[in-house]
């Protein structure tokens, strides 16, 4: 059982890369990236908010299942996620005002954030038992921090390099992207079953 | 001049305010789903559909809706019509629903679709915001296909499954490929723009 | 506290109506649904029933199934097995899993073949393959492959595992291969070419893909890990 859970970790983390590989979560990614302090703090909200939001959809899917409406799935996943990303907002303003200073404007973004909805469907499609479901978060959480850390402190080296014109901005910030991607592909061989 | 103004409204999303390129919204299913250019067709009708609908339905209820649980009630909305249409796709195109995966619950999260309910919808008349809807989401769709061709023939010498080259440059099917392609057309299009500005600049 | 009433109702009568047309949606598209999974199977089905060197059926055109009841009356679940959580029979290794229920056909001539769907783990997901074995005099054979879900892999990459020519290279396999253990070229530790990767898939249960599929081993890999893990499933079964 162990391998296993281990075997899941690494690959949501390296192989199966969120924001690399599987395309989601491609909006922060792009969006919060210029700076390392900012893509630290939305790295935390978000890996913080995919753990929570995987268990509650976890436990919730196995009623949806009970009551035989699975079609629903989609809308209860993502109310909860938007329920949650207010509740966590409102909780930490309360309880720790620190980490609402320094998380609190990435919050409301997070709603919005495929990587979160997408993690919840995947746990169910895949039909991960509770621990692996937990596992399989954090692995996706720490991975999308992998990949939001180094591509921020790429772009801020980039800020001091001269680009033409014409792939200013987006354009540049992409092919950067595909490059990350590629260095993750060498991951690809690491596991192996 | 109302016929014109209704067609600016709708030429806006294809091109003046195209998702992709210029707003650069959206870039999940666009990156994803791209492997080629048939896929790229089918997520781009998908999405237009729900965002048309979507846009009649809240330009419809807009009145009824308090501020404060605005976003909300959208996100029911939008989240209503995916599954909507994620049925409908898995009860009569079951292979395109097959291959685009989770990327239709995902249409959910497109940040378009809440972006245009949010922007112009809650703010205009109902066939306005069709308009609007369509517009974008043919934009949208059409980035995705132009993505999608040039994805496939690169990597695969083919456009919609139509042989065209026996070069093959695997790589731009993988998600490395996905980021670079776009990466190249977004600087091709802003090469665009900036010479359309240069040449104004030197007629005045 | 007027307010939070009327925002809640408001929100409350959204869901509640969103949830009602979405009721109404899904008892309309049931049936489709249904009908476009059970396709998806039997088509899978006609094609593995297919014999790999004549490329006629195996059975009479009026067998095959072509509703849930007529395939439920060929479903078979053997002596000594039990299903649970839709799974029949867990490999040894623990490495594939074979979905229930499994089906059995028989030709004029009262040949058995034996249909079943492996489950092994792929690149990011479950890969699910159909497998046809026929009961011949001389051993079992595995006729044909179809590989039914591998949504989850790489585009462009573990996916091409949806190529008919890819899984050409899984079938057919004598019993001597199957013996073997079906495995990849690059497992197997020899990399066939030209007449030998016909050769050696029959005789070795070696599935040459790395020409076909560069690049990637996980995809292939779980394609073999289900196809023994049937294999195995018919063993225990007493068929093979």
């Amino acid at each position: 059982m162990a391998p296993r859970l281990v075997f899941i970790f690494l690959s949501a983390i390296l192989i199966n890369n969120f924001v690399l590989s599987r395309f989601l979560g491609i909006c922060p990614f792009l969006g919060v990236s210029k700076k390392t302090d900012t893509a630290v703090g939305m790295s935390i909200a978000v890996t913080f908010v995919m753990i929570l939001a995987s268990i509650i959809t976890w436990i919730l899917n196995i009623a949806l299942d009970l009551l035989g409406i699975p079609f629903l799935r989609t809308i209860v996943f993502i109310l909860i996620i938007a329920t949650l990303v207010q509740f966590v907002e409102i909780f930490l303003k309360k309880t720790s005002p620190g980490l609402y200073e320094a998380l609190g404007i990435f919050l409301p973004l997070i709603t919005t954030n495929c990587a979160i909805l997408g993690l919840a469907l995947l746990n169910v499609q895949q039909n991960y038992t509770l621990v692996e479901t937990i596992v399989n978060s954090a692995g996706a959480g720490l991975g999308f921090a992998l990949a939001l850390i180094l591509f921020s402190t790429i772009r801020e080296r980039m800020e001091l390099s001269e680009i033409p014109e014409p792939f200013k901005g987006t354009a540049i910030a992409l092919i950067t992207a595909g490059l990350l991607s590629m260095a993750f592909m060498g991951f690809q061989g690491l596991v192996k079953l | 001049m109302m016929a014109e103004s209704k067609f600016k409204i709708l030429a806006n999303g294809i091109l003046k305010q195209n998702p992709t390129f210029i707003q650069v919204l959206g870039m999940c299913p666009t990156l994803a789903t791209t492997t080629s250019a048939e896929n790229g067709l089918g997520m781009g009708l998908a999405t237009t559909a729900v965002l048309a609908l979507s846009n009649i339905t809240i330009s419809l209820v807009r009145k009824f809706i308090p501020d404060k649980i605005r976003i909300p009630s959208y996100i029911v909305i939008i989240a209503s019509f995916v599954t909507v249409i994620d049925m409908l796709m898995h009860g009569f195109i079951y292979d395109l629903w097959k291959t685009l995966g989770l990327f239709i619950p995902l249409i959910v999260v497109n940040c378009i679709i809440l972006g245009r309910a949010e922007a112009f919808a809650s703010k205009n008349n109902v066939f306005s915001s069709f308009l609007d809807g369509l517009g974008m989401g043919l934009g949208f769709t059409a980035s995705l296909v132009l993505l999608g061709s040039v994805r496939e023939f690169l990597g695969n010498g083919s456009i919609f499954s139509y042989h065209l080259s026996d070069v093959k440059m695997f790589a731009m099917i993988l998600p490395p490929g996905a980021f670079m392609a776009l990466g190249m057309l977004a600087a091709f299009f802003n090469y665009l723009g900036i010479r359309r500005s240069k040449a104004k600049k030197a007629e005045k | 506290m007027r307010d939070y009433f009327k925002t809640g109702i408001t929100l409350m009568v959204i869901t509640i109506i969103a949830a009602l047309v979405l009721s109404v949606v899904y008892t309309i598209v049931e049936e489709p649904i249904a009908n476009a999974e059970l396709g998806a199977k039997l088509k899978a089905i006609r094609e593995v029933l297919t014999d790999s060197d004549s490329g006629e059926l195996l059975i009479d055109e009026e067998s095959i199934p072509k509703t849930a009841t007529e395939l439920a009356k060929f479903e078979w679940f053997p002596e000594g097995f039990s299903a649970s959580e839709g799974i029949i029979y867990n490999a040894e290794s623990n490495q594939g899993k074979v979905e229930s229920p499994a089906y059995k056909f028989v030709k004029e001539d009262g040949t058995e073949i034996f249909i079943a769907i492996g489950i092994a783990v792929g690149y990011g997901g479950d890969v699910k393959s159909m497998a046809a074995f026929v009961k011949e005099p001389d051993g079992i054979k595995l006729n044909g492959i179809k590989v039914l879900e591998y949504s989850q892999e790489t585009p462009g990459l573990g996916a091409n595992i949806a190529n008919a020519d890819v899984q050409k290279r899984f079938y057919p396999i004598t019993k001597e291969g199957l013996d073997e253990g079906i495995k990849v070229d690059k497992d197997a530790g020899v990399t066939p070419v030209g007449d030998q990767i016909d050769v050696r898939k029959r005789e070795d249960g070696i599935a040459t893909v790395s020409d076909v599929m560069t690049g990637a081993t996980i995809t292939p890999r779980a394609v073999a890990f289900s196809l023994n893990a049937i294999s195995e499933f018919l063993e225990k079964a007493g068929v093979r």
